[in-house]
């Protein structure tokens, strides 16, 4: 699963410790997301959804072998 | 009651449970419990003591360890959780296949230089104080990784 969190981040001119604190989640999630290692829960994807104000499948995008 | 409800109590007891976790503040207790305790072991080796000594330490110890194994991360989310439940599954199957495996070859190695050796297993200690080490190992390093 691709994502395009930190192209967000940037846009939004947020830092990974910024945005783990408005999510109340720790900077090592914000940048396993980032980084694709960690797919997260509907609940922190729909928390992304709401800080960044943009839906979930622009976020998120699946890949051929998800 | 019925057992559907019965069920769903079960369910939320054992969800409870599986929650359960320490504050942050137990780490650090775990922490210098282990090594007063690890230092007092090793220790007693020099030193003639009685042998309800060492029964007590080995349990404290364990203890000790799992205070730090269940105490939580300054900041516990879910992914902190995950990266906890795959520490344990990971420990829990490198355990098994090492007391499964490591008898055998201690007993290969021991009968190349005495004939009489005997397969002899591990005790309880041995099993739970290693999984324990290799369930805190794992965590820290998974954690490292994602820094």
């Amino acid at each position: 699963m691709k994502n395009t969190l930190k192209v967000q981040r940037a846009i939004k001119d947020l830092t990974q410790d910024d945005l783990a604190k408005e999510m109340g989640v720790s900077r090592q999630t914000i940048n396993s997301i980032e980084k694709g290692r960690y797919v997260p829960s509907t609940v922190l994807a729909l928390k992304l959804s709401a800080i960044f104000g943009i839906s979930v499948n622009e976020f998120f995008t699946l890949e051929d072998d998800d | 009651m019925n057992k559907e409800s019965m069920c769903e109590k079960e369910r939320r007891r054992l969800e409870k449970l599986n929650k359960f976790q320490l504050s942050h503040s137990y780490k650090k207790i775990g922490i210098i419990a282990s090594i007063t305790i690890f230092s007092l072991m090793i220790a007693k080796k020099f030193i003639d003591e009685p042998d309800w000594v060492k029964p007590i330490l080995s349990g404290l110890l364990l203890v000790s360890m799992l205070l730090i194994s269940l105490a939580k991360e300054k900041v516990e989310d879910e992914y902190i959780d995950s990266l906890r439940s795959q520490s344990y599954r990971f420990a829990f199957i490198v355990v098994i296949i090492y007391s499964l495996v490591q008898p055998l070859v201690n007993y290969g190695v021991g009968i190349l230089f005495d004939e009489t050796e005997t397969l002899k297993g591990f005790d309880y200690f041995q099993v739970l104080f290693f999984m324990l080490v290799v369930q805190i190992l794992v965590f820290y390093k998974l954690k490292r990784y994602n820094k």
